[in-house]
């Protein structure tokens, strides 16, 4: 575990001081802070990042409270529930390759998608999916929240399991409604759960590159591109592997500031409740 | 009765927007090139012919391929997704029974740690994996794969894990220990067994996280342990792309994660606590 975890580690840190090219075939040479420096004037990296945030905090977001409204309504015992819950959770199993292709490529096609067929046949305009620069990041969101709003709703399922029954049944006999019991006794309980949930959703939603790559190309411009396409990018296209691995530090710090802060607002939020 | 509407209502809905993905999926695995590009088509028989041009290809020119493809994303997501799960366990459960302190670390700073493992852009980290597995001979095998992945996992299965133990009363086990039973009778008898959705939950992360990775499999793998995606992937050529075969790889790649689905869902119910603390 160590040896998997700190080695990448310090060979990506190496390698910001040095002037490594893929292709270029130039003397290796320590460049000290050059590619560090050329962080801080980097204004495409600075909208990856903007880009990144709006992906994060909007898909998450949204799987997040989807998720939730998800298992709780397939957590009382409604009849049929153990099919649904199988199904509901079969996006999260269709490969990443397939879901940007099939779902994000065909079905939101602007040419011959079925989304923009249908829309037309209810008699509403058409919409740009990837070619307007503000729907753009939408189509995005969207197909990452298809995808992964299963795992929100299988951790969350995983949660309500382990809620004891018998304060919900107490706050039951003295009439309270559903909405009471879930507001103050199950979403409580649901905090620590909804912390490691939104916090895996999140780390993962940072790396976000493979739906961008396949629908949107990190266009239109640079309207959907993250920071980890702009690394992609810069690293196996340009073959400036010492300024892409800059780059991603700039992300790890930002993700792990962002990680801090997040945990500590949540455990506040926590804390309210005990 | 008004909140049952809603709820029904919702599940509708959400019914309509999980499954029209999968039967567009479904269907392009039935369709000819035109049927696909030219304009949307909806149901066979009636705006398009079925062809089976796809599964034709599936199971006879790409039959080895695909046997093979399956076999080690099998071994290799089953492998790590057991192991991380078991590893996951045992430091979820360190995590929230005793009190560890190591210089200014404490619990929740060893949890901060094991989530940190997952912050750097996969990108900057492949090649890092490339020259040690290269160095340790684990290029292109399922062991390599599967420590990789393990590795991947292990940090989400930990904090998955730390929840579900931390939903275990203490009470049931200091009964337990009480009554005699050993820390290792006490962990396996009565903790696992009342965290089993937490397992759940951990197995299918790790093993949906493994079956569908590409970057690692692409770059640490490159004949004899490639796994699904990579085959999936090259159905997407310069040429164009293969849209009934990538669909209907697609759909034979979601089979055996829907049957790990199915078997573990039983496990996804209430532990049976009420009334035991008396």
């Amino acid at each position: 575990m160590l040896a998997l975890s700190i080695f990448p580690l310090v060979f990506s840190l190496g390698l910001t001081f040095t002037n490594v090219n893929l292709f270029r075939r130039v003397p290796l040479r320590f460049v000290g802070l050059e590619n560090w420096a050329r962080i801080f004037s980097d204004e495409a990296l600075l909208e990856t990042l903007v880009n990144t945030a709006i992906f994060v905090g909007g898909g998450v977001a949204i799987q997040y409270t989807l998720g939730l409204a998800l298992a709780v309504a397939l957590n009382q015992g409604l009849r049929g529930q153990r099919l649904m819950r199988v199904l509901f959770l079969l996006p999260m199993m269709v490969s990443p390759i397939a879901v940007g292709f099939i779902i994000g490529r065909m079905v939101f096609s602007e040419g011959f998608g079925p989304i923009n067929d249908m829309l037309g046949a209810l008699g509403l305009p058409a919409v740009a999916w990837v070619t307007s620069p503000a729907v753009a990041k939408w189509t995005i969101i969207l197909v990452d929240t298809w995808q992964w709003t299963p795992l929100m709703m299988l951790l969350i399922l995983v949660g309500l399991q382990g809620i004891p029954g018998e304060p919900m049944q107490a706050a039951r006999v003295d009439g309270a409604s559903e909405w009471q019991i879930f507001r103050h006794i199950v979403f409580p309980l649901l905090l620590p759960v909804s912390i490691t949930a939104i916090l895996i959703r999140a780390l993962e939603a940072f790396k976000i590159i493979d739906i961008i790559r396949v629908v949107t190309g990190g266009g239109p411009g640079r309207a959907t591109e993250s920071v980890t396409a702009y690394v992609y990018n810069v690293g196996a296209k340009q073959g400036d592997l010492a300024y892409a691995a800059s780059a991603a530090y700039v992300l790890l710090f930002v993700v792990i500031g962002v990680s801090f802060l997040a945990l500590y607002v949540m455990r506040r939020v926590q804390a309210r409740y005990e | 009765m008004k909140g049952r509407v809603i709820t029904r209502a919702f599940l509708v809905a959400a019914a309509f927007v999980t499954f029209f993905p999968l039967y567009w999926i479904l269907i392009t695995s039935f369709k000819t090139q035109l049927d696909i590009v030219v304009n949307p088509t909806y149901l066979p028989w009636v705006d398009f012919m079925p062809t089976l041009e796809g599964w034709r290809w599936l199971l006879t020119e790409a039959r080895a391929d695909v046997i093979r493809a399956i076999t080690n994303s099998l071994i290799v997501s089953g492998g790590s997704a057991v192991i991380a799960t078991m590893l996951g366990a045992a430091a979820g459960y360190g995590l929230t029974r005793f009190q560890y302190r190591w210089r200014f670390w404490r619990n929740e700073d060893i949890a901060f740690w094991f989530i940190s493992q997952r912050m750097l852009p996969p990108v900057a980290i492949v090649l890092a994996f490339l020259l040690m597995f290269r160095h340790l001979s684990l290029l292109d095998t399922q062991v390599g794969l599967t420590i990789a992945y393990t590795g991947f996992a292990i940090p989400f299965t930990v904090w998955i894990m730390r929840d579900a133990f931390a939903q275990v009363p203490l009470e049931l086990e200091e009964s337990a220990g009480v009554d005699g039973a050993s820390a290792a009778g006490i962990f396996f008898r009565i903790s696992l067994p009342l965290a089993l959705p937490g397992v759940v939950g951990s197995m299918l992360f790790a093993f949906v996280f493994a079956w569908n990775e590409y970057l690692f499999a692409l770059m640490l793998t490159f004949q004899e342990a490639t796994t699904v995606p990579l085959l999936l992937a090259s159905r997407i050529t310069s040429f164009g792309t293969h849209w009934d075969q990538l669909s209907a790889l697609t759909l034979t790649n979601l089979i055996p994660a829907a049957i790990l689905g199915i078997m573990l869902e039983r496990f996804l119910i209430r532990n049976r606590t009420e009334g035991s603390l008396k």
